[in-house]
């Protein structure tokens, strides 16, 4: 047999044992609608954090929740890790109920838990955690998982009006609004909107109800209505207006983001189903976004300064995105949360299983400045209609969506101010993934390397492309 | 214990003793007769041919674009080997200090194949690759400029695959795909959107 036969069947081999195996794990490890999530509000940023269980107690990666804060970095070393953040060391010990935070001792309410060198501490400590390390007030919500910092919160007051009903808000807010048969909801994951009333009985003739809930790291308002309503923003974002709906409004149910196009008061009850100054975001389940932070374990990919790994960088960004994107209600998979490594091949293998509908690969780099946003190096004229797609051309059918999207996110990181530029390169492994693929290149923002790592500047970075992922996702899913 | 005994294993011992002190001074003046023998590995022939008029595609990091230099040097006529000549003459652009895109000083194109009547295979150094500066955007600048050069001044080539030190390798530091086939047509589409 010619090697270049041999080659190929022994890649062949192993690409099926990688599907395989990687099918297995994303059974077992898929997921779910139910996925439990903290969120933290602080003054100046707001994240979700996913939250496992072990052993009966709810528990947090201690260093993602202090990633939006500042320089942070953590090492195991056995069974001690050691966390550093600013100028703060704390020290726990596995299985241990005592860590060490700035020289104090602080008891937990379960035992530490090292998982893939991530830290995790049982999630009633976190408030007293993130208190004494950030030097600021903390509030925590238990039952809806929700931690404010620093005093924030967001409250609402509401206006009976002749025509409806508005509600109020201290500060702009972006919920996602979904209606259903008598009721209208509004749910609030990145605003940290909180309430002291949570049964309101406005005397209106169109609302009866109005109820306020905090659950899974989001608050909840539930408008129910004597008539079908509808939502619309005000410009500023800090008014919700409740209206009738037209009479055709018998709509099926719709769920439709705050991220409206707005110029001033979006016109009234324009259409149900959705309005159309309103960008649609009918339930089509499976709409998932994969964020692949490069590199990871043995592999460090490039080293940026003297202390800074690509590797560490890309997961803090992918981090920072993976919560930007659920406070946008949109699911996330992550090829890796932890220091490890994963196959350049197994990524692609992940996404293809997983169907996502985007792939964004993260990289980090010290030359440049800016983001470099990538499509696949390949001629879209080679996709061909087929049940199964060739491996290393299956980016092919989906290039002209992909080069749309990336299109899209250069334009939002514009209008963040951050600079932008897109093109095609032969990045491992756009061409083997079945969806739109960007990759996406971090580089510094001024002549200081370190400023690539940066929590403020990834942050805007991470809300520009979340929300080109929003306003983007009509096209890709329309040619899935 | 008695002194026959004794005396014998004193006897073992320096034997022992002196046979290992014996075969040390016959390694090391083995190495010695080694070290001073001539290199008779063979060495290639030198370049010769009439200067010519090539056109280099030479990266630069900062503005980041690939920019087209006629250079003139000396070519060969096989095929192979100008190209061979062509890319060493590029890549030396590069490892001279300071240069616009900086590879590591021993990287070196060790040869080119041509393979049918459109591709080209190009061996490079281990260096080339195990030095690479990592990122997607300077490896993809080395592909580009590597890919466009070569397709540019070997006419009818029309696919260039990169080898590293005779081998297949996924990456060139970390991002940029070798695996594939460079395509003339597609690389020409990047450097479009690059300038």
């Amino acid at each position: 047999m010619p090697w270049t036969e041999r080659l190929a069947s022994a890649r062949s081999a192993a690409r099926a044992a990688a599907m395989a195996a990687i099918l297995l794990c994303l059974l077992a490890s898929a997921p779910s609608a139910e996925d439990k999530l903290l969120s933290i509000y602080g003054p100046r940023v707001s994240y979700s954090l996913p939250v496992s269980d072990h052993e009966g107690q709810e528990y947090v990666a201690l260093l993602e929740a202090l990633e939006p804060f500042g320089n942070v970095t953590a090492g195991a070393a056995g069974a001690r890790w050691k966390l550093h953040f600013n100028h703060l060391e704390a020290e726990f010990r596995q299985n241990a109920s005592i860590g060490k935070v700035a020289g104090q001792r602080i008891g937990l309410p379960g035992p530490f838990v090292l998982e893939n060198d991530r830290g995790l501490v049982p999630l009633r400590a976190l408030p007293t955690l993130l208190g004494l390390m950030l030097a600021t007030k903390t509030d925590y919500h238990e039952a809806g998982r929700r931690l404010f910092l620093g005093g924030v919160g967001t409250r609402f007051t509401t206006d009976v009006r002749e025509n409806g009903l508005n509600l109020n808000f201290t500060a702009a807010v972006n919920p996602l609004i979904s209606t259903e048969p008598g009721k209208l909801k509004m749910s609030f994951t990145r605003d940290a909107v909180v309430s002291n009333s949570y049964i309101l009985r406005p005397e209106n003739p169109l609302v009866s109800l109005i109820t306020f809930s905090e659950n899974n790291g989001k608050a909840e308002l539930v408008v129910a209505g004597r008539v079908p309503l509808l939502a619309q923003f005000t410009a500023d974002r800090r008014t919700i207006e409740i209206v009738p709906a037209p009479a055709q409004a018998q709509a099926p149910p719709t769920v439709v983001t705050g991220n409206a196009p707005s110029a001033a008061t979006l016109p009234a009850a324009v259409a149900v189903p959705p309005p159309p100054t309103l960008q649609s975001l009918t339930a089509r389940p499976g709409f998932v976004v994969m964020l692949d932070p490069g590199h990871g374990g043995e592999d460090r990919g490039a080293l940026l300064s003297d202390t800074l790994e690509e590797k560490g960088v890309t997961l803090a960004f992918a981090r920072r995105l993976r919560s930007e994107l659920q406070g946008h209600g949109i699911s996330v998979i992550m090829s890796r949360d932890a220091d490890v490594t994963v196959g350049v091949e197994q990524r692609a293998a992940i996404a293809d299983a997983a169907r996502v509908a985007v792939y964004l690969s993260l990289h980090a780099a010290s030359q440049g400045r800016g983001v470099r946003v990538y499509t696949a190096l390949i001629n879209s004229a080679s996709a061909k209609p087929a049940s199964f797609l060739p491996w290393d051309t299956a980016q092919a059918r989906y290039v002209l969506s992909s080069r749309a999207l990336a299109g899209i996110v250069k334009a939002e990181l514009g209008k963040h101010e951050i600079p932008g530029a897109e093109f095609p390169a032969p990045v491992k492994p756009l061409n083997n993934v079945a969806a739109a693929a960007l990759a996406i290149e971090v580089a510094p923002s001024s002549a200081d390397v370190s400023s690539v790592s940066a929590g403020g500047y990834q942050q805007r970075i991470a809300a520009a492309v979340a929300e080109a992922i929003v306003v983007g996702r009509t096209r890709v899913e329309a040619e899935r | 214990m008695n002194r026959s005994f004794t005396i014998a294993t004193g006897c073992l011992l320096a034997a022992v003793l002196v046979m290992g002190a014996y075969l040390f001074s016959l390694r090391r003046n083995e190495q010695s007769r080694v070290q001073s023998l001539p290199d008779r590995r063979p060495i290639p022939a030198p370049v010769t041919g009439p200067p010519s008029r090539v056109t280099l595609y030479l990266a630069y990091d900062d503005p980041g674009v690939v920019r087209a230099e006629t250079v003139s040097i000396a070519l060969p006529p096989d095929p192979g080997e100008r190209g061979r000549e062509i890319l060493r003459a590029l890549v030396g652009e590069y490892v001279k200090r300071p240069s616009a895109h900086e590879l590591p000083a021993t990287a070196d194109v060790k040869d080119v194949f041509l393979v049918g009547t459109d591709t080209a295979v190009v061996d490079t150094t281990e260096s080339f690759a195990e030095g690479h500066p990592s990122g997607v955007f300077v490896e993809t600048l080395t592909l580009a400029s590597l890919v466009k050069t070569l397709t540019a001044n070997l006419p009818g080539v029309t696919r260039v695959k990169i080898l590293v030190d005779g081998k297949e390798r996924e990456t060139l530091a970390g991002h940029a795909d070798l695996e594939c086939f460079y395509d003339a047509v597609t690389v020409e589409q990047l450097l479009e959107q690059l300038r």
